[in-house]
C-alpha cells in the first residue's frame, strides 16, 4: 500500500529506508492511522529524520493526496544546474563544447563568471521541452547534457533520473547550506564551537594508579594502600594567525573571529595576529597590519607548548612563497623565503594546523596550496575541518 | 494503552501528542531535536507525570561510556571491603558490587517507565549507536559475572538532541522522528497561561510582544527561548512597577534574564539604544 507514495518521497531526494517504511506498515496494521491527519504525522516521524526534508514531505504529501503539482525549478536552482555545467566545464572541457557544439578556444577565453552567465542563459532558452532528439537539453536523447539520457560521461540536468548514466546531478545540491562541508558561517557558529571545545588539555581524571598501588602495598607489608593519580590541569595557550589581506579571506575573517573569542573563557592565553598572503618576518597584532609589527623570531620564547592555528587560503603566486625576496612589501624583504619561515613556524610549534577556506576539493589546482600542506597539516574550515583540526591539535 | 494528552504544566499540541502515542504504541525511542528551549526536555517529564510513571533520565555528558549508562563496577569498594572485611557485603558475591547505571535501572524497574536520554549530540558516535543497539534488544551484559540483564518492561524512551548536524543513519533508522519548532506568539500565550494562571492580559500580550521582537536581534550567540520568556515574566510579575505589563511598552527591565551571555547582553543593549526601542 502506497507504494507511489513511497518512492515518490525517494524520488524527491529524501532519505527513506525500506525498513521504516515496513515500520510505517506496522504501525497501519496496529490501527493507529484512522484518518489522512494520522497518516500525515505518523509517515512523517516514522520515515523522515530531518526537519530539513519537512518541507519536502509536505510537498509529496500534497502531490500525492490533493493532487498538488510538485514544485518546478527557480531561478535558483537554474543558477546550481550552471553551476554544475561549470564544474563539469573544468573537468572536462573538451567533451562539454563538443556538446554544446561550440569552440573549446572559444569557451576557453571566457571567465567562470561569463562561463556562468553563458551556461544560464542557455539553460533558460531552453523553455520548451525536446524529447528524444539530439538537442542538448531534453529527454532521452544522446547528447551528453539532459537527463535520462544514455551518454556515459553526461550531465543530468534536472528532471528524474532515468538511468544511472548521469555522473553528475547537477539539481540536486539544494541543501548544501545544511552540509557539514560547507563553509564555516554565523549560522554555524554554535556547532562549530561544539567542536572547540574539545580543545581543552587532557587530564583531571581521577583513575587508580595501579602500579603505584602495588609499590605502595608491598612497602606496607601487604596492607592495600590506594595511590590516585591526577594530572595537573593547565589550560591552553593559543595563537591564531589569520590571513585578513585581500577579499577572498574578508567573508571568513570575522567568523574566525568570533568563533575564537567566544571560546576565549576555554583558554589560558590567546593571541591573534595578522598576515597577508604567507608570513615573512613579521605578523601583526592590528588588523591593518600597520601599527604594530611583531617580529616573527621573537614568538620562539613562547612556550612551545602552544597550539599555532594559521587561518587562509594559502593562494597566492609561487614567487611569493619560494622566492627570497618574495613579498610584495618590500620593506620586509630580509632574504629568506616565506617557506623556509613558514617551516620554522611548524618546527617552533609542533602542535600547529593551517585552516583553509577553499574547499578541499579545488586544493590540487594551486600550487602554493599543495607547498604549505607538506608544513602544515591543511584542514577545510568547515565543522568537519574543524573536528579534524581540534583532534589533531589534542595529539600528544 | 494508556494514551499521553499533556499535563497540567506543559501545553502541548496536537501533533506533538500523536506522535508521542505513535511512538509509545510502535515501542521505537522517539528522538526530540529543536532549538534549546523549546521544551524537549520537559516533554519527557509530561509524559512519565500523564502516564503515572517513573522518570530515569540519563544525562549525556561528552566522554560517557556506553558501560557508564548500563552498569558499574565497584573494585574500589570490593577491594575496601576485602581490607577491613567490617562490611555487610559478602565480599565473595561480585553481584553486590555491581551498581545498575541509568538504562540499566530502567530495564530491571519493576514498573514501565520512561527513559529520557538528554543531549544525546553531545556524545560520541560510537556511544550513540552502541546505545541504540542496545536499546533495541533490550538487554546486555554484565561481563564481570556474565550474566544478561533483560528489560522486563519495555520503557518509554525518549531522545532529545540539539545539534544541528544530523545524527548517523542507523541511529536515525531505528528512531522516530520529530522536530519542535519554535512556539508561535498564540501557543506562546497558551505556555504562558498554563504557567501562570493569574497573569493579566495587558502584561502577557506586552511581554510576549517584546519577547519576539528582541528574539529578531541578529548576531546573538544565544537567542532567549521559552525558558527564559518564563524567568523574565516571573521577574516582571515580582516588580511592583511592571506586575501590570503597562510600563513595559516604555522599558524593557532584567535584560539579564533574558540574555545570559555577557557579549549577548552588550549587543541586546546596544541594538536597543540604537533603535530607539526606549519609546
Amino acid at each position: 500500500m502506497f507504494i507511489q507514495f513511497f518512492y515518490t518521497l525517494k524520488e524527491v531526494g529524501i532519505p527513506v529506508s525500506p525498513t521504516s517504511f515496513l515500520i510505517f506498515h506496522n504501525a497501519m496494521e496496529k490501527g493507529l492511522v484512522r484518518s489522512v491527519e494520522d497518516f500525515y504525522y505518523t509517515a512523517r516521524t516514522v520515515l523522515i529524520k530531518s526537519e530539513k526534508y519537512f518541507d519536502l514531505y509536505d510537498q509529496v504529501f500534497a502531490h500525492i493526496f490533493q493532487g498538488t503539482a510538485l514544485p518546478e525549478r527557480s531561478e535558483e536552482e537554474l543558477d546550481l544546474m550552471a553551476m554544475g555545467m561549470l564544474d563539469e566545464w573544468l573537468k572536462n572541457p573538451k567533451e562539454l563544447a563538443a556538446s554544446l557544439g561550440i569552440d573549446e578556444d572559444k569557451m576557453n577565453k571566457l571567465s567562470p563568471e561569463e562561463l556562468l552567465d553563458y551556461f544560464k542563459e542557455r539553460l533558460k532558452e531552453q523553455e520548451g521541452r525536446h524529447d528524444g532528439g539530439s538537442k542538448w537539453i531534453g529527454t532521452g536523447g544522446t547528447s551528453p547534457v539532459g537527463h535520462s539520457g544514455y551518454h556515459p560521461g553526461g550531465m543530468r540536468v534536472g528532471g528524474v533520473s532515468g538511468g544511472k548514466t548521469a555522473i553528475k546531478v547537477a539539481g540536486e545540491r539544494r541543501y548544501k547550506d545544511y552540509s557539514i562541508d560547507a563553509p564555516l558561517t554565523r549560522a554555524a557558529l554554535g556547532e562549530a564551537l561544539k567542536r572547540l571545545r574539545n580543545l581543552v588539555p587532557q587530564g583531571a581524571k581521577d583513575q587508580i594508579d595501579v602500579d603505584g598501588s602495588i609499590y605502595q602495598t608491598m612497602k606496607n607489608g601487604g596492607e592495600i594502600e590506594l595511590v590516585f593519580e591526577r594530572s595537573v590541569v593547565d589550560r591552553l595557550k593559543v595563537i591564531l594567525a589569520i590571513d585578513n589581506g585581500g577579499w577572498s579571506m574578508e567573508p571568513h575573517v570575522e567568523v574566525v573571529q568570533t568563533l575564537f573569542s567566544y571560546a576565549l573563557a576555554q583558554f589560558k592565553d590567546l593571541k591573534t595576529y595578522y598576515f597577508h598572503n604567507t608570513i615573512y618576518d613579521l605578523l601583526w597584532e592590528d588588523p591593518a597590519r600597520y601599527r604594530k609589527p611583531v617580529p616573527l623570531d621573537t614568538l620562539v620564547r613562547k612556550d612551545p607548548d602552544t597550539r599555532l592555528i594559521i587561518v587562509g587560503d594559502a593562494s597566492m603566486a609561487p614567487y611569493e612563497l619560494m622566492s627570497t625576496d618574495g613579498s610584495i612589501y618590500a620593506f620586509e624583504r630580509s632574504g629568506s623565503p616565506s617557506i623556509e619561515r613558514l617551516r620554522f613556524l611548524a618546527k617552533t610549534f609542533p602542535h600547529s594546523v593551517w585552516l583553509n577556506p577553499v574547499g578541499r576539493r579545488s586544493w590540487g589546482y594551486t600550487r602554493t596550496i599543495e607547498v604549505i600542506r607538506t608544513i602544515f597539516p591543511m584542514y577545510e574550515l568547515s565543522l568537519d575541518g574543524l573536528e579534524q583540526a581540534v583532534a589533531r591539535l589534542m595529539q600528544k | 494503552m494508556n494514551a499521553f494528552a499533556g499535563s497540567q504544566n506543559y501545553v502541548l499540541d496536537d501533533e506533538l501528542s500523536k506522535i508521542v502515542n505513535i511512538s509509545m504504541s510502535l515501542e521505537m525511542p522517539l528522538l526530540l531535536k529543536g532549538e534549546p528551549g523549546t521544551g524537549k526536555t520537559m516533554l519527557a517529564h509530561a509524559v512519565a507525570d500523564s502516564l503515572s510513571m517513573d522518570l530515569i533520565v540519563l544525562n549525556v555528558k561528552s566522554n560517557m561510556k556506553l558501560i557508564e549508562a548500563l552498569y558499574q563496577y565497584d573494585t574500589l569498594t570490593r577491594l575496601n571491603d576485602s581490607r577491613f572485611g567490617d562490611s555487610a557485603r559478602d565480599v565473595s558475591d561480585i553481584n553486590e558490587y555491581i551498581r545498575m547505571g541509568k538504562i540499566g535501572q530502567a530495564f530491571v524497574t519493576e514498573k514501565r517507565c520512561v527513559l529520557l536520554i538528554d543531549e544525546i549530540d553531545k556524545a560520541e558516535t560510537e556511544f550513540q549507536d552502541d546505545m541504540l543497539d542496545v536499546l533495541d534488544q533490550m538487554e546486555f551484559d554484565i561481563l564481570e559475572t556474565d550474566e544478561r540483564v533483560r528489560a522486563k518492561h519495555r520503557p518509554v524512551i525518549i531522545i532529545t538532541s540539539n545539534a544541528k548536524k544530523d545524527l548517523s543513519d542507523p541511529f536515525l533508522g531505528r528512531c522516530n522522528f520529530h522536530h519542535i519548532a519554535f512556539p508561535e506568539p498564540k501557543m506562546m500565550r497558551k505556555i504562558i497561561h498554563a504557567h501562570f494562571e493569574d497573569i493579566s492580559d495587558i502584561l502577557a500580550k506586552n511581554a510576549i510582544d517584546t519577547f519576539y521582537e528582541l528574539r529578531t536581534i541578529e548576531g546573538v550567540e544565544k537567542k532567549p527561548a521559552t525558558r527564559e520568556l518564563l524567568n523574565w515574566i516571573r521577574a516582571l510579575q515580582a516588580d511592583p512597577d511592571f506586575k501590570s505589563g503597562k510600563l513595559l511598552a516604555k522599558e524593557i527591565p532584567y535584560l539579564g534574564v533574558l540574555f545570559k551571555k555577557s557579549g549577548d547582553y552588550q549587543r541586546a543593549t546596544g541594538t536597543l539604544v540604537k533603535t530607539g526601542f526606549f519609546r
